[in-house]
């Protein structure tokens, strides 16, 4: 799919205001409560659920909230060049955040470092929360040391939205862009893309700088337009 | 950060903003968040975590900061204000902050005999740990505990090492895991401190390792542990070990020190059984001050069965699930909260893959076990698969026996009743019952 790059920066959006929580109510308050000075001896939370069911949203928004404590967010899939390395002395930051950590379950020299990682966070009081496409009964792990430990966490399962709630959500990245996208036109966007927070998400930035290029509003009309000059 | 009349303590949130506008919100997440600043000799100290973070941020962020900070000196390394890194193996310069003795006791408060809680599983081995905690160096050294993960072993070495810290709050009670005992040795190599390395080591009244079988196959950090170890026990300084199995099936791991492993006492912990189960829950809901009702603890013992750490978990994410949506804890709302991991089990536990997962542990075929066939390598495992279903599925004994080749219930009743003994009588069976019981449910 061909995107318009935009010549400014973007405001970060993976926050938890927008987030739209659905169902997903006691696990955002867990996570946003990771926050808390107060907060202590955490156990380890995991993540799971459906490709775009809004994990790796709400990983980079808990990341964003721990300010001004130090955090990382490394998404495992997304930077496959990472080598298992790149988690040492990661245990003296407040908070490790790891996404798609199924993707390197099954790899023997990830796992001694993540079991190490997992260790070493206990013992200095760092948090952890990881995310993968299911529960850790559900992986094949190399090591049942790891496979023990994370199936000790606080599992937390996310649970995609509605359409309804769909909507309301790409209303909220729209906001928060500062765009005013009208019910009519989310929906329409719903009925022709893929129910892809991320691709939505891309989206909204293409039909915002288009909007911006000639001074419409999102109507129904200049979306359709938009769309069906681009590849979609 | 320290006060500096040149370099302004807003100045890294500046350069944050402006970060964050220049990179993307992954790479900002990834990159710059784990940095930490402080202010130091009049100029901005940022430390990273690793040398990946430090590469990167050199490689792309650095000309940007440059812009936002003007002539003020800035320094990128390896380190930690909270903390130093725990590994020097990728360590690039030397940590900011002074680093901490090498060895501190690292035990846990939390871990005491007092919230161990008992049952037949583990009565051996709190026992000798009791004793041990009482007379260290005495009673029995080394002591070996083993058995599978999550069953306590850890618990009980740090309520060993509270203990003997009460009573004599001057000794040097050590707690490591074993990965980390061959990360000090390499970092004591690599910074020519490895005399400082043995003689804190050496120096101990009290050493408890815990996973020893990640020694495996680490020749050097054998070697050195055997000596450390021989200095300990010349002491009679305790030393406390634990493992995942009996020392002997241990691949990789010296002769010599599987033959001093049993020099003292050798004891395991095995699962626990669903009352201890229900037990441990109970207590531990009471340590984080929230009443767990019987149902509820049983309900979750009998559920989940493959070790107390996910037992944990499950207790853990209950009570969160509680606390963050106001609602008490009832059968009901667990069954609830545990929605997903119970449907995951419950794919696992189906009659076919009892039988498939009995036949492959025994080495037969899912036939075998439906035939009529009535040789005991084919009968006993017929019998442990009939007794597991029984357990773990909601199906009748009518089911049951139609399942298993078209016999009788009271075939089923019989094979229940005969594994139920067995397990009491026969050590072999009763490993062999809790091994197929922690595949399926695990």
């Amino acid at each position: 799919m061909a995107q318009l790059l935009l010549p400014f920066p973007l405001e970060p959006s993976a926050r938890f205001e927008t987030f739209v929580v659905g169902k997903n109510a006691a696990l955002v308050a867990h996570l946003r409560s990771l926050s808390d000075a107060g907060y202590t001896n955490s156990p380890p939370l995991w993540l799971w659920g459906e490709p775009s069911c809004g994990k790796s949203h709400l990983l980079q928004a808990t990341c964003a909230a721990m300010l001004p404590a130090s955090a990382i967010y490394l998404p495992l899939k997304n930077l496959p060049k990472l080598v298992p390395d790149v988690l040492h002395g990661l245990e003296s930051l407040d908070l490790v955040v790891l996404d798609d950590l199924d993707v390197v379950v099954g790899n023997p020299a990830w796992e001694q470092m993540l079991f190490s990682l997992f260790n070493a966070l206990q013992a200095e009081e760092g948090k952890l929360v990881c995310a993968a496409r299911c529960a850790p009964a559900g992986l094949n792990f190399f090591l049942p040391d790891l496979d023990s430990r994370a199936s000790g966490a606080i599992i937390y399962q996310v649970t995609g939205l509605i359409d309804d709630h769909l909507a309301i959500a790409l209303q909220t990245h729209a906001r928060f862009r500062g765009i005013d996208l009208p019910d009519k036109s989310a929906r329409f966007l719903l009925h022709r893309l893929p129910r892809d927070m991320g691709v939505l998400c891309r989206w909204l930035d293409t039909l915002d700088q288009a909007s911006l290029a000639v001074h419409r509003k999102l109507t129904v009309p200049f979306i359709r337009e938009v769309l069906g000059t681009s590849d979609t | 950060m320290a006060a500096n009349s040149a370099v302004r303590p807003s100045l890294w949130k500046q350069c944050l903003r402006a970060l964050e506008l220049e990179l993307s919100e992954q790479q900002f997440n990834t990159w710059i968040r784990p940095l930490q600043a402080e202010v130091s000799d009049g100029g901005l100290k940022l430390l990273a975590p690793n040398r990946f973070v430090v590469d990167w941020v050199q490689e792309n962020c650095m000309d940007h900061i440059s812009l936002v900070v003007g002539s003020i000196p800035v320094k990128l390394a390896v380190g930690s204000r909270r903390r130093p890194p725990l590994s020097a193996g990728t360590v690039k310069e030397t940590p900011a902050r002074p680093t901490q003795p090498l060895l501190g006791s690292r035990l846990n408060p939390l871990f005491t005999f007092k919230n161990f809680v008992e049952g037949k599983s583990n009565q051996l081995a709190r026992a000798a740990a009791l004793q041990v905690g009482e007379n260290p160096g005495l009673a029995y050294n080394p002591l070996f505990l083993y058995g599978g993960v999550g069953l306590g072993k850890t618990h009980l070495m740090h309520a060993v090492g509270n203990m003997i810290l009460e009573e004599d709050p001057g000794a040097k009670v050590v707690y490591i895991h074993s990965e980390r005992f061959v990360g000090d040795m390499v970092r004591g190599l690599q910074h020519n401190t490895i005399a400082e390395f043995k003689r804190s080591y050496r120096s101990l009244d009290a050493l408890l390792i815990d996973d020893i079988q990640f020694f495996a196959g680490k020749q050097q950090s054998q070697e050195e542990f055997f000596h450390t170890f021989n200095a300990l026990l010349e002491g009679q300084r305790q030393i406390i070990l634990t493992c995942d199995r009996y020392p002997k099936e241990v691949s990789g791991l010296e002769e010599r020190l599987k033959s001093r492993f049993g020099w003292g006492l050798t004891v395991a912990i095995e699962p626990p059984e669903v009352e201890t189960s229900a037990a441990i829950l109970m207590s531990k809901a009471a340590v984080e001050q929230h009443y767990l009702p019987e149902e509820v603890a049983f309900f979750i013992a009998q559920r989940i069965r493959s070790n107390v750490r996910e037992l944990e978990g499950a207790l853990r994410r209950v009570i969160a699930n509680s606390r963050f949506t106001g609602q008490p804890i009832t059968l009901d709302f667990t069954k609830e909260a545990l929605r997903d991991l119970l449907a995951l089990q419950d794919k696992l536990v189906t009659v076919d893959n009892i039988q498939r997962t009995v036949a492959e542990y025994f080495k037969i075929r899912v036939a075998d076990l439906l035939s009529k066939r009535r040789s005991r390598s084919v009968a006993r495992p017929r019998q442990l698969a009939m007794a597991l279903t029984k357990e773990l599925t909601n199906h009748s004994l009518p089911e049951i026996g139609d399942a298993f080749g078209g016999r009788d219930h009271t075939t089923v009743i019989h094979a229940c009743r005969r594994i139920k003994s067995l397990k009491e009588t026969e050590v072999r069976v009763s490993e062999d019952y809790g091994n197929l019981l922690r595949t399926l449910t695990g």
